[in-house]
């Protein structure tokens, strides 16, 4: 016995030996190389306007489906977890699948975009994508896309506008009720919180305090992610996608400051959207209003937007047609990863074929 | 047949999982208390107290040493980019009157239908 176990100890001594080698090598190449490039599928910038940024992506067949897909981006990160890199790129799966994929990104706003509020973003940034979208495809029917708060977005443009030829609506991991979203109401306690304050002194509201709000959500997760990180430095498929992901939920923008005055008093304290008072520019929002076709997506584990805060929505919508879906993975991994290739990327793509014609 | 060696690497990343779980836990319940939120938005009263003293001191420094502070040389910023997006369209209207159209991008046909399901 101890002469047939002998190899079998060597050899994970040999790989433990190796592992330990080859980590050294490529820590120092962790902190020498760049970066991966994320989110460069080829695309064209349509609008440039302050913080909007619309992009219509290269189509990759000579056949797309008729019905145009513009996807929402949440307002707090960039839009290159839909675009990562060749093989793991949301987008680059739709285009490569026949879809004519437009996206709605942000960039930081700018210090005099400080008074955008919500109805600049529901009515008007979202219908002069959509407007555009048409233009350029000479298609009035369209899909919706909108992730986590662009899904509130998209959300909110349907239900004021139940007329527009929108013929899908997809929400991945949308909140409705917000008072489920246990830390934020914390770090957002009404009597703690001034949000007034803050926006009066900054202007717009800072990304650092946003990432660290989302950072505050697992207080455990940043050091455990490092020591593996440290752990699995020999395993380059490990490093690439800890660099991207890293790099992805480091990069948090800012929040234009009447927006998040808004947003925080009518989601976070008022759960307005939820006890069906939500209204923007005087105009009362009504989900019930939105008759298209719809499916909401939610993550098993998500810490951002648990599921007692996205549960609500397929309730409230008006549609016949309606499908919510809860897969494995948290918050990011539903949308981007593996996790996300297996499962959501294959999910759209067949629900929305059969109404994209 | 070989006797499987314990891996002290497999321990440890199981205690590390363990101790996220248990961090994330604990720490979740210690940031949802009303204690740690006055706290956190206490410090968060401060910074911002003493950025808006900053932004203050900073900018009746730069205006008595006659510079622009970061707020004239953002409004410039803005008004430049205006600037910018109009030369934009005002180039593409020229262009538009002269007959000088952007290379056209091959368009694809819009007929596909979804792959017939077995």
């Amino acid at each position: 016995m101890t002469d047939t176990a002998a190899p079998d100890a060597f050899d994970q001594a040999r790989a433990l030996f190796d592992r330990a080698i080859q980590r050294n090598f490529k820590g120092l190449d962790y902190f020498a190389s760049p970066a991966p490039v994320l989110g460069a599928s080829p695309k064209d910038l349509l609008i440039q306007r302050g913080t909007m940024n619309l992009y219509h992506y290269r189509p990759m067949t000579d056949d797309v489906y008729r019905v145009p897909l513009l996807l929402v981006m949440a307002t707090t990160n960039r839009g290159y977890i839909f675009d990562m890199v060749p093989g793991q790129s949301l987008v680059e799966y739709l285009l490569k699948a026949g879809y004519d994929v437009f996206m709605l990104d942000w960039t930081p706003p700018r210090a005099d975009e400080k008074t955008l509020t919500l109805a600049d973003y529901v009515l008007d940034f979202i219908p002069t994508a959509i407007a555009r979208v048409q233009a350029e495809t000479g298609e009035q029917d369209f899909s919706l896309v909108g992730y986590c708060f662009g899904g509130v977005l998209s959300l909110l443009w349907a239900a004021l506008h139940p007329d527009a030829p929108m013929k899908n609506l997809v929400c991945f991991t949308t909140p409705v009720d917000f008072t489920q979203m246990e830390m934020f109401q914390s770090w957002a306690d009404q009597r703690f919180f001034d949000v007034d304050r803050l926006v009066d002194t900054f202007g717009n509201c800072p990304a650092d305090y946003l990432y660290s709000a989302f950072d505050m959500l697992k207080p455990g997760a940043k050091i455990a992610g490092n020591i593996r990180l440290l752990d699995n430095l020999w395993n380059d498929e490990f490093v690439k996608s800890f660099r991207m992901f890293d790099r992805w939920a480091t990069d948090t923008l800012p929040l234009a400051g009447e927006y998040f005055r808004e947003t925080t008093k009518k989601l976070m304290w008022a759960n307005a959207l939820h006890n069906e008072t939500m209204e923007v520019a005087g105009r009362p929002v009504d989900l019930g209003a939105i008759t298209a076709p719809f499916l909401h997506v939610t993550a098993e584990h998500d810490h951002i937007v648990p599921s007692a805060a996205s549960a609500p929505l397929i309730d409230m919508i008006g549609s016949d047609d309606k499908e919510q879906v809860t897969m494995k993975g948290g918050h990011v991994s539903l949308v981007a990863g593996g996790n996300a290739i297996k499962r959501l990327w294959p999910k759209l793509v067949d629900w929305l074929g059969d109404r994209s014609t | 047949m070989a006797i499987p060696t314990p891996d002290p690497g497999a321990f440890l990343r199981d205690m590390l999982g363990q101790w996220e779980s248990m961090a994330n836990q604990v720490g979740g319940q210690m940031l949802k208390s009303g204690e740690f939120a006055k706290a956190i938005q206490g410090a968060n009263a401060a910074t911002m107290n003493a950025q808006a003293a900053t932004h203050q001191v900073m900018d009746r420094a730069l205006a008595a040493a006659n510079m622009p502070s970061r707020s004239e040389v953002e409004d410039l910023s803005a008004r430049l980019r205006g600037i910018e997006e109009s030369v934009a369209r005002i180039e593409a209207m020229l262009m538009a009157q002269a007959g000088i159209a952007p290379p056209a991008r091959p368009r694809p046909s819009r007929n596909r239908k979804p792959p017939a399901k077995g």
